[in-house]
């Protein structure tokens, strides 16, 4: 007699929970690399706190639109750069783990369906880098006084889902070019790389010309770092950010479709070619 | 009379590997074709244990890994308990576990019960369940004191105990072990094989197909052993008769 059909809600939940508690404990044994970690963290924030003293110490046309809050301006860059390397690299770099592990293999031979094994990572990396996120803002405002008196929530609130859509699109094409090349891919690194060039991430993208803007515009950070600043730092409404809340909309409608398509079709190659082991 | 348990007709696979330079300057996408099975045909009864053997090379590992739903055939086709092995479906995984040999597909840096909770929450079971089945398991395979130790503590018999004890997670019916006790030492094997023939295999009335290149493992568990060469059948023999009718 066959068992009864699991539902697949409750079931992912308990994927979930349980990829969490894994990953927690493992995180037991990397107390050095965490205390490393806060270091750095430490020490950019410091770099952050002077580099906006340095720069909101000048009368910036560039930043009136954000009263000169230049300090917001970039942590919120650099939170959002960290937002796009969990979405487009972290899935790809579990999955080239897992097959060289044998995890993955391990993992698949289970009932589990395959996007369930494949989708707690992250759904988990992006919840913590939220949290994360969160906490960083945090403690910009506490310590270093950074003005988020503007917050606009609603704003916040369709624009994040949009966001963590359009880079899981992303990262669901990194993740399937890498399961088809068995290495890791340039993918995540030229679209971190040109993202970070073109999107805005440390001064804004009216100091670009005409046309790089342009290019800039078709990265979804762009859009991204549009929405996130004008919600914190201005208290921008929905209707305010239109423009780039349809953009993110557009590039999380055709992105992750494509994205999850390329990586059932990988998945189903893997198991032509015995890949989902690859040592 | 009950259906088979395993069925494999004609069962063929040719590897082809993305393309290097070389074919790629000379218009080709892949590398040259490797047959790693060709027209394979056997049946397993319910309840029988077959060891498949053959030197390394032969096959063995690939064709387990059909049967898995792991690994897709290039042509004909494996059904396990009446479902088609490549339809991957989650009732097919269910029934079906696969267990390695040098095994390494656990978390390093978690211990024995935190793997198997992982892979518990993957079978979907709630977690009082998984909770109350990880305990009974490790208990069975004589891991329940180390159950708390990280997993890279293992020495290589715990980790091969592990393995099975996921593998029987969701009560499979049947078993597909490759190399089970591969690199474990003589005494450890001897128990290994003991224990999986008489207490998870024969015991509850599973299925096994155990992959192996040692004649001892063969007498040791089976029922029947079929010979591998090559990618093709090349015979079958009672493990008591393995010399004489394999010429091993």
């Amino acid at each position: 007699m066959s068992a009864p059909p699991v539902a697949r809600l409750p079931w992912f939940l308990r994927v979930l929970v349980a990829f969490i508690r894994r990953e927690l404990a493992a995180l037991g044994g990397y107390r050095t690399a965490f205390i490393i970690r806060i270091f750095g963290f430490g020490l950019a924030a410091a770099s952050l706190l002077f580099l906006s003293r340095f720069v909101g110490a000048a009368i910036n046309p560039h930043l009136a639109v954000y009263r000169g809050n230049y300090l917001g301006f970039v942590v919120i860059g650099f939170l959002a750069t960290e937002f796009q390397q969990v979405g487009v690299s972290g899935l790809a770099q579990r999955i080239r783990f897992a097959q060289m592990m044998g995890t993955l293999e391990a993992e698949v031979a289970t009932p589990a369906p395959p996007w369930m094994v494949l989708g707690a990572p992250p759904v988990y990396e992006f919840a913590a880098s939220s949290v994360r996120s969160a906490a960083y803002l945090l403690g910009a405002k506490l310590l270093l006084g950074l003005d988020l008196s503007r917050v606009n929530l609603v704003s916040l609130a369709i624009s994040v889902p949009l966001i963590i859509a359009a880079f899981s699109g992303l990262g669901l094409l990194a993740a399937a070019t890498t399961m088809l090349v068995r290495r890791m891919n340039p993918v995540a690194m030229v679209i971190g790389s040109l993202s970070f060039f073109l999107s805005g991430v440390m001064y804004p993208v009216t100091v670009l010309p005409a046309w790089l803007r342009e290019v800039g515009r078709l990265l979804p950070l762009t859009h991204a770092l549009a929405v996130l600043r004008g919600a914190l730092l201005v208290g921008a409404g929905p209707g305010e950010l239109r423009d780039s809340l349809l953009a993110l909309l557009i590039f999380a409608g055709v992105l992750a479709p494509i994205g999850a398509g390329l990586f059932a079709f990988a998945l189903r190659r893997a198991r032509v070619d015995g890949s989902l082991s690859h040592y | 009379m009950t259906a088979p348990a395993i069925v494999v007709e004609g069962l063929g696979k040719v590897f082809q590997s993305p393309a290097g330079l070389r074919e790629l300057l000379r218009g080709r996408l892949f590398g040259r074709p490797v047959e790693a099975l060709a027209d394979v045909s056997f049946t397993v009864p319910q309840g029988e244990i077959v060891c498949m053997m053959g030197p390394n090379g032969a096959g063995k590992s690939t064709l387990v890994r059909i049967l898995g739903g792991l690994l897709l055939p290039s042509a004909g086709r494996a059904e396990v308990g009446g479902i088609d092995a490549g339809a991957g479906t989650s009732e097919f995984r269910r029934r079906v576990a696969f267990v390695v040999g040098d095994e390494r597909s656990f978390h390093y840096r978690v211990s024995g019960r935190g793997n198997l909770h992982y892979f518990a929450a993957l079978h979907g079971l709630p977690a009082a369940t998984a909770r109350r089945r990880t305990g009974e398991l490790l208990e069975r395979v004589g891991l329940a004191e180390a159950a708390d130790r990280r997993y890279r503590e293992y020495s290589r018999g715990m980790r091969q105990r592990l393995a099975i004890a996921r593998g029987l997670l969701g009560d499979p019916k049947v078993l597909l072990l490759d190399e089970p006790t591969l690199g474990l030492d003589p005494k450890g094997a001897r128990d290994l094989r003991a224990f999986l023939r008489d207490e998870i295999i024969r015991g509850v009335g599973r299925t096994a197909i155990v992959c192996s290149n040692d004649p001892a493992e063969a007498r040791a568990m089976s029922d029947r052993v079929l010979f591998l060469e090559a990618g093709r059948l090349r015979g079958e023999s009672a493990p008591d008769r393995i010399e004489a009718e394999l010429g091993l």
